[in-house]
């Protein structure tokens, strides 16, 4: 058997959910353009969403409900965005400057020592926003941003495709792995291994 | 020529997922891949010139939102795709190993090999979907396929 073949043959066990389907023609029918997320399991120790809370640098503005106005490091700027949360969920509506909106998604349940489950809470929630991003543009470059920081990356990665960088977080470093098209991973104490700590 | 949501799934909702998956490499962030494809393929109508346009369209898509996902917060913490294998129904034992040597290749590896191996894509195209150099996706062609080798041996031919 060739190569080709095998290779086809292999990933042809690969197939998508009907049900992926039938959300987007649901959204199709009622006009909506933000899919319902399938919900996952996502182990996040107690310890670490603790650690996340702490550091959150979203400001929140009560606007009521469960819907506020915030403001977002966004491309190394401060932004207002709408953020909105259900059920350990939130969806972030950013304007694109153009009269457009994009929106961002995410969430997660948090898991104790006993193995109980319990929705992540607006304050975990809005802990997560304050994460480095990575940017891979359509013309090559690769843009890290971290609040109002950014630093263009592209020529930085080395053979095995993994860049080191070193950020500032309230005045001390943060030491960030990123390995190319493949996740990144921070500490604040020194470089992660780009095997094995990334977030891949 | 245009598609209804229904025809483009049925024709490529496996495609899109595969690809997705070989990037992200988790079901889950893979099917939603699938539905923020079709959304942006309905939202964002436009004339395709052949079929082969569409395909090329819809995997383009699909990867680059796979490899926005690969950084989300979603990614850091969803199911190992080890664990998704093991529901996986493998026609021969060969399969399966290929495909554990595929997912232990770095990211930029893995989208290529699958548009080369499984869609059939000659490096010009690929090059054309990625937006990568035909040089740079060559190279990473080469150097995936040694990888492989290197891992599989003889169950990796040396035929191209």
């Amino acid at each position: 058997m060739t190569n080709k073949a095998r290779y086809q043959q292999t990933f042809a066990v690969l197939h998508a959910s009907r049900a992926s389907l039938e959300e987007v023609k649901r959204m199709q029918a009622n006009h909506t353009y933000r899919p319902v997320r399938v919900k996952r399991l996502v182990a996040v120790c107690a310890a670490l969403v603790a650690l996340f809370a702490l550091s959150a640098v979203a400001y929140a503005a009560d606007v009521g409900g469960i819907q506020r106005t915030i403001q977002i490091w966004l491309h190394g700027e401060l932004t207002d965005a709408v953020f909105q949360v259900e059920n350990g969920s939130y969806t972030l509506d950013v304007p694109n400057g153009d009269g457009t909106t994009s929106q961002r998604a995410g969430g997660g349940v948090a898991i104790d020592a006993f193995g109980g489950e319990r929705p992540l809470t607006e304050e975990e929630l809005l802990a997560q926003l304050d994460h480095p991003e990575v940017e891979y543009n359509d013309d090559g470059t690769v843009v890290v941003y971290y609040r109002d920081q950014s630093f263009d990356i592209t020529d930085l990665f080395d053979e095995d495709g993994v860049c080191y960088l070193q950020l500032e977080e309230d005045g001390h470093p943060l030491y960030m792995t990123v390995e190319y098209q493949n996740g990144y991973s921070t500490s604040t104490s020194r470089y992660p291994a780009p095997s094995g700590s990334s977030v891949g | 020529m245009q598609r209804t949501v229904d025809e483009v799934f049925a024709a490529y909702g496996d495609r899109i997922f595969a690809a997705a998956f070989s990037v992200c490499r988790n079901r889950a962030d893979a099917d939603d891949v699938v539905q923020d494809t079709l959304v942006r393929y309905y939202t964002h109508p436009r004339e395709f010139e052949s079929e082969d346009h569409l395909k090329a369209w819809l995997l383009r898509v699909a990867i680059n939102r796979a490899r926005d996902v690969s950084t989300s917060f979603w990614r850091k913490h969803t199911v190992a795709w080890e664990e998704y294998m093991n529901d996986l129904a493998f026609e021969e034992p060969q399969d399966s190993r290929l495909f554990e040597a595929v997912m232990r290749l770095p990211a930029k590896y893995r989208a290529v090999l699958h548009l080369f191996y499984y869609e059939g894509y000659a490096v010009a195209e690929i090059a054309h979907i990625l937006h990568r150099p035909a040089g740079t996706v060559k190279s990473q062609l080469n150097r995936g396929r040694a990888l492989l080798k290197t891992t599989l041996q003889e169950e990796w031919n040396d035929d191209e």
